[in-house]
């Protein structure tokens, strides 16, 4: 039986954390702004109109999808820490249930994510434009779902090590596999274009892209959304934080 | 006083330290290489395709060749500058105060990890050096062996560099969120993507990219395969940018000395 206050208890001591590193919060936020007002900004002159008219409004909504995973991921570095410094024994001698700790740490990291994004959904209310109260919900329910399975399996993926340079790099190469294989950079007529069948179909059903897409419509870039993609990005986000969850419980408990 | 034979020694002892630590690492030899293999292949090609060329002054072809010294450039900006995990996880553990308490000289132990950092750094990305190559179809002698004689200084200057930030600002926190910073916006601010023409109208950008060691060793590779081709949208002529490499990894090296010498005495790592 989970026991909803506990969680919360956990959640509330990772928010507590996140507030206390400042200069992560604020080196993270410079590398998702170089995304933005940097790389698009250059790209927006030199990427072909006929492919992406406006390659600045094209990306924002999608780096806001980065921005996420980027923030919830935050936790994965403090589980490193705790791994490699032994805290591990002290979280599991807690009071509580495994499953509490573990869905407390997950809460804790989409929490973290909600927050930090908050900075990168002005940023493209202003590059794009501001979503609709219809749009909203959309965007609210797309942000928590996000949020959650990047959070699990930012948690996941660096338990898996003792070693610091290995858990940065296993952070760093899901980022960059979770980014590249995504439509943040580019449509999924240009991938269609240059990559062989079914290369861009799987592509566009990884739960950035999806979420960039809906981020896109949210901010009026797109028009037209499949309401299915909300579904889809609702069953990656279940299976993620499943796996995920699993995961980093045994990784927790394995000597 | 030790003989020169012998501090010749100790910075080939210290080069074989950091050649061992790289080579443990079997798993981070593989998802770099990985992490390389996508941005050549998807992230490359992709932009390939959706670059207007005519704006740049190259053809699409030329541009993906423009694209993969640059990339080069990055990965091999990104795991020097990975060396100050490797740096935070040794004070972390006591190693860096073993090695203060070696009989060494505290300049040889800076340089001797600033030149083993730069050589494991340039060996280890080796392969994607002669892949680089491969597909850009560009196939001198001469050409590759300028090109690693660069890279390596390069490579040297930058791990004198994360040397002398992660035992300045001595944390390892610190060094994550700085080292990462540095990566994204070092990478975003140089010619790796786009020459630096394209930016010119950006003054603040224009100005980094030209002050930016990427761009520096980016440019001066181009230039050693295809030489008037990349002359032309280079942010300097060759003597120039070889010149900015050869400062770069002899200023960082004093750096790390300076580092070693004044700054790491009493401990103090959080």
């Amino acid at each position: 039986m989970i026991n909803i206050s506990k969680v919360f208890l956990i959640a509330r001591r990772d928010l507590y954390r996140f507030w206390q590193s400042k200069q992560w919060l604020a080196g993270q936020i410079a590398m998702n702004l170089a995304d933005i007002l940097i790389f698009a900004m250059i790209f927006r002159g030199i990427v072909r109109k006929d492919l992406i008219p406006d390659y600045l409004r094209f990306m924002t909504p999608g780096a806001v999808a980065l921005a996420t995973f980027v923030a919830a991921f935050s936790i994965g570095r403090e589980v490193g820490m705790e791994i490699r410094r032994d805290a591990v024994e002290y979280l599991l001698v807690l009071p509580m249930s495994r499953q509490d700790l573990v869905l407390g740490r997950v809460f804790g990291g989409m929490l973290r994510g909600l927050i930090y994004q908050l900075v990168f959904l002005v940023l493209a209310s202003i590059i794009d434009s501001p979503p609709t109260l219809t749009q909203l919900p959309v965007l609210t329910i797309t942000s928590i779902l996000l949020t959650m399975s990047m959070s699990s399996l930012a948690i996941a993926v660096s338990s898996v090590s003792r070693d610091f340079n290995i858990q940065a790099t296993f952070r760093a190469l899901t980022h960059y596999l979770l980014f590249f294989f995504s439509n943040v950079f580019y449509t999924k007529q240009v991938l269609s274009l240059r990559f062989p069948h079914p290369l861009p179909e799987i592509i566009s059903i990884t739960p950035i892209s999806i979420a960039a897409d809906i981020y896109r419509w949210c901010f009026n870039y797109y028009t037209y959304i499949d309401l299915q993609s909300l579904a889809l990005l609702t069953m990656w986000s279940i299976a993620l934080t499943f796996l995920a969850s699993i995961i980093y419980l045994r990784n927790l408990t394995k000597r | 006083m030790h003989s020169p034979t012998t501090m010749f020694r100790q910075i080939f002892l210290l080069i074989q330290w950091d050649l061992t630590k790289i080579l443990r690492r079997v798993i981070f030899v593989v998802m770099r290489a990985t992490w390389f293999a996508v941005q050549v292949s998807m992230f490359g090609l992709a932009l390939a395709y959706m670059v207007s060329t005519r704006s740049l002054g190259l053809d699409t072809q030329t541009y993906y060749k423009f694209y993969l010294f640059g990339i080069y450039t990055s990965i091999l900006f990104s795991i020097t500058a990975s060396r100050a995990y490797d740096i935070a996880e040794e004070f972390e553990e006591g190693i860096i105060e073993y090695h203060l308490s070696l009989p060494m000289n505290r300049k040889v132990l800076a340089i001797g990890r600033a030149i083993g950092g730069g050589i494991a750094s340039t060996l280890f990305t080796l392969p994607m050096f002669l892949t680089v190559v491969v597909l850009a179809q560009e196939f001198s002698i001469a050409a590759i062996i300028i090109s690693i004689v660069a890279s390596l200084a390069f490579s040297i200057g930058i791990a004198g560099l994360v040397i002398s930030i992660t035992l300045s600002i001595k944390s390892g926190d610190a060094t994550d969120i700085l080292m990462g910073a540095l990566d994204a916006i070092l990478v975003r601010l140089s010619t790796v993507f786009y020459p630096a023409v394209v930016i010119k109208s950006i003054a603040p950008y224009y100005y980094s990219a030209i002050i930016n060691p990427v761009s520096h060793l980016a440019d001066l590779l181009r230039i050693f395969y295809s030489f008037e081709e990349f002359k032309a949208i280079a942010i300097a002529n060759p003597i120039a940018l070889a010149s900015y490499i050869i400062g770069l990894a002899i200023g960082f090296s004093f750096l790390a000395i300076y580092v070693v010498e004044k700054k790491l005495e009493g401990g103090g790592w959080r």
